[in-house]
C-alpha cells in the first residue's frame, strides 16, 4: 500500500513531465533532451524562492511555472527556430548542446551541492499499514488538477484545438491558416511551465541537485516511448503506470533496481508493440 | 613548459580515444543508419570486462583471475561483442526514435547493473590504480608518451579497417540500406542480418577501446558511464561532419582540445569548480553553433565519397 502512494506520486510527477516533452515531440517534431534541465531549473528556482525569499509554496510554484515557461519560449525562439529548417535530427543534436548549457550553467550558479526544501507539510496521516504526508496528497491532487485543466485547454480552447490540429498534421494545419507559429510558442510555455512544476514537486518530495535533469530525461522519455509518443493521453498514463511498476517493483527487489525496472518493462513493450502501449493502428506511409 | 607539453599528451591521448569510438559510430550511425545514444554502454561492458580479466590488485571480488592485458582486452572486444548480439534482437526491431532511445535505456542499464553487483564490480567504488601496458619499460612521463602512440596506432588501424569497409561492396550495402531500406531488399540483400552483424562490429570496437580508456584514466566506476561518453563522441562526430571518412578524427582532435584547454586557465580553487562546469557549457555551445551554421559538420559525405566515384570511372 505504502508503495502504491509512492508509485502513485511519482507516477503524477513523471507524467507531468512527460506529458509536456511529448506535446513539443508532437508539434515542433523532434526529441527534446533539454526538457529534462528544464524541471532542475524549475527545482532549483522553486528551492531559492522557498529557501531564500520565504515564498510560500504554492506561490513559488506559481511563479516557478510562469519563469520556467517564458524560459522555454525564449529558448524556443533564440535557439531552436533557426535550426527548424536543418531538419529533425540537427533538432535533436542542438537540443543536447542546450542540454549541456544549461547544465554546466545550473552547475555554476547554483552549484554541485545536494539541496533540500525546508518540510512544508509535516502533518501525516497514519493508517494501520501506511501513512501518507499532506505533500503527496498535494502532490498528486495538483497533478490531478493539472491534468483535467491540460485536458480542458486542449479541448475546450481555440488555441488548444489549434495545438491537437498541428500535433496530428502539422501541414494540414498551416493549410487551414492556423497561426503556427503562435501554437508552437503556446507548446513550449505549457510543456516548460509543466517541467517547472515538476521540477518544483520532486525538489518537494526529494532533493534538489544538479544531475536531476539527467536522471528525469531517461524516465520521460521511457514514459514517453511507452505511451506511443503521438499520444497525448497515453504518455499521461505511461508516466503513472511506469511510476507505480517501479515503486511496486521496490516490494520484490531493492529500490536501487528500479530504473532497471523501468527500463526492462520499456523493452519489453517495445519488443511486442513497437509504436507504445496506447498508440492507435496508424495507416501505412507510402515509401 | 614540461607541464603544458605532457597537459597536451593527455589531451591527444583522449582526442584519439575519442577518435576511434567516433570513427566507429561513423560506420554504426554515419553509414548503416543505426542511430545509436547507447554505445557507452558496450565502453562499459568492455571496460568492465578488461578490469576484471586482468586487475591483480582486488581480491574482495569474485571472479578475478588476473590475466595478461592482451588476453583482457580480447575478452573486452568479445563481451562487447556478445552483448550487441543480445541486445541488438530487441533494438533492432524499432527504427528511428524509438531506436535512439531504447539504446539510450541498455546503456543506462548496463551502468545500474554495474552500480548493483558490488561482488563483480565492487559497486559505485570500482576499481582504481589499474596498470598500463609497458609500465616496467617506461616508468613515468615516459609511460604517458607510450600510451599516447599506443592510442593513435590505434586511430591508424581503425581507420585503415574502416575506410577498408567504406570503399567495399558491404560499405556500399550499409550506405544503401540506410538511404533505402526496401530497395535494398527488393535486390535481395537481407538487410537486417547485415544491420545486426555490423552492430555487432561495432560493439566490439567499443569494446576494444574501452582499455585505452582505462589505461588513460588508471581507475573505472560505474559513474564514468554516463550518457557523457556517448554524448561528446556524436558530437565530434557530428563537428567533423557525419558519413565522412576523415571527419570523426578531426571532430575529436577539435572537440577534444578546445573542452579540455578550458583546464589549462589557473585559477583558485573556487574559479575551478566554476570552470570544470564550463567545459560543459563549451560543448554545448559548440554543438549548437554546428548544428546551426554547419550542420554537415567541418567535412562532408558527398566529398569524402567524391573521390572514390572518380576513381571508379577511370
Amino acid at each position: 500500500m505504502q508503495n502504491i502512494i509512492f508509485g502513485l506520486v511519482s507516477g503524477s510527477i513523471l507524467a507531468l513531465a512527460a506529458v509536456g516533452f511529448s506535446m513539443i515531440r508532437q508539434t515542433e517534431g523532434f526529441i527534446n533532451i533539454a526538457h529534462g534541465q528544464m524541471l532542475t531549473v524549475g527545482a532549483f528556482l522553486g528551492f531559492i524562492f522557498v529557501n531564500s525569499l520565504g515564498l510560500n509554496v504554492f506561490v513559488a510554484g506559481l511563479v516557478v511555472m510562469i519563469a520556467v515557461g517564458l524560459l522555454g519560449v525564449v529558448l524556443a525562439l533564440i535557439v531552436f527556430e533557426p535550426v527548424s529548417a536543418n531538419g529533425a535530427l540537427a533538432q535533436l543534436f542542438t537540443s543536447i548542446g542546450l542540454a549541456y548549457v544549461m547544465y554546466g550553467l545550473i552547475r555554476v550558479v547554483f552549484g554541485a551541492k545536494v539541496q533540500f526544501y525546508p518540510n512544508l507539510f509535516g502533518r501525516r496521516f497514519d493508517f494501520t499499514n501506511f501513512n501518507v504526508t499532506v505533500g503527496e496528497l498535494v502532490i498528486v491532487g495538483l497533478a490531478g488538477a493539472s491534468t483535467v485543466g491540460l485536458h480542458l485547454f486542449l479541448t475546450r480552447t481555440r488555441l488548444g484545438t489549434w495545438i491537437r490540429a498541428t500535433a496530428s498534421n502539422p501541414e494540414l494545419a498551416r493549410l487551414r491558416g492556423i497561426p503556427v507559429r503562435r501554437v508552437s510558442i503556446s507548446v513550449w510555455f505549457v510543456a516548460s511551465a509543466l517541467a517547472g512544476l515538476a521540477g518544483v514537486m520532486l525538489g518537494v518530495i526529494g532533493n534538489v541537485n544538479s544531475e536531476l535533469g539527467w536522471t528525469q530525461i531517461l524516465m520521460i522519455l521511457a514514459a514517453a516511448v511507452l505511451g506511443g509518443l503521438g499520444s497525448i493521453y497515453g504518455v499521461l498514463a505511461a508516466g503513472l503506470l511506469l511510476g507505480l511498476v517501479m515503486d511496486l517493483s521496490a516490494m520484490i527487489i531493492p529500490s536501487t533496481w528500479r530504473l532497471v525496472v523501468a527500463f526492462v518493462v520499456l523493452v519489453l513493450v517495445l519488443v511486442f508493440r513497437p509504436r507504445g502501449l496506447f498508440a492507435k493502428a496508424e495507416r501505412k506511409e507510402a515509401a | 613548459m614540461t607541464g603544458v607539453l605532457l597537459f597536451f599528451v593527455g589531451v591527444l591521448t583522449l582526442a584519439g580515444i575519442y577518435a576511434i569510438l567516433a570513427m566507429t559510430l561513423n560506420l554504426e550511425a554515419g553509414w548503416a543508419g543505426m542511430w545509436d545514444l547507447g554505445l557507452v554502454g558496450f565502453v562499459a561492458v568492455g571496460a568492465y570486462t578488461y578490469t576484471i580479466l586482468t586487475q591483480t590488485k582486488f581480491d574482495d571480488v569474485i571472479i578475478h583471475p588476473q590475466l595478461p592485458i592482451w588476453v583482457g582486452m580480447l575478452g573486452a572486444a568479445a563481451a562487447a561483442a556478445a552483448f550487441a548480439s543480445v541486445i541488438g534482437l530487441p533494438t533492432l526491431r524499432v527504427r528511428g526514435e524509438y531506436f535512439l532511445i531504447t539504446t539510450l535505456a541498455f546503456a543506462e542499464v548496463v551502468r545500474q547493473v554495474a552500480v548493483n553487483t558490488q561482488t563483480i564490480t565492487r559497486g559505485t567504488i570500482g576499481f582504481s590504480e589499474l596498470s598500463r601496458p609497458l609500465e616496467g619499460t617506461f616508468p613515468g612521463t615516459g609511460n604517458r608518451i607510450v600510451l599516447l602512440v599506443i592510442v593513435w596506432i590505434g586511430v591508424v588501424l581503425v581507420y585503415l579497417l574502416l575506410r577498408r569497409i567504406a570503399h567495399s561492396p558491404y560499405g556500399r550495402l550499409l550506405r544503401g540500406f540506410r538511404d533505402n531500406d526496401p530497395v535494398a531488399r527488393s535486390l535481395g540483400k537481407a538487410t537486417n542480418h547485415h544491420r545486426l552483424r555490423t552492430y555487432i562490429l561495432a560493439g566490439a570496437l567499443y569494446g576494444l577501446t574501452a582499455p585505452m580508456y582505462l589505461w588513460y584514466l588508471r581507475s573505472v566506476t560505474p559513474h564514468l558511464f554516463a550518457p557523457d561518453i556517448t554524448f561528446v563522441t556524436w558530437t565530434a562526430l557530428v563537428i567533423g561532419g557525419i558519413a565522412s571518412k576523415r571527419g570523426p578524427i578531426i571532430g575529436a582532435v577539435v572537440l577534444l582540445v578546445l573542452t579540455e584547454s578550458v583546464s589549462l586557465i589557473q585559477g583558485s580553487a573556487n574559479l575551478a569548480v566554476i570552470l570544470a562546469s564550463m567545459r560543459f557549457v563549451v560543448l554545448g555551445l559548440l554543438l549548437i553553433l554546428i548544428m546551426r551554421f554547419r550542420p554537415n559538420g567541418l567535412t562532408d559525405e558527398r566529398s569524402a565519397f567524391a573521390t572514390v566515384q572518380s576513381s571508379d570511372s577511370l
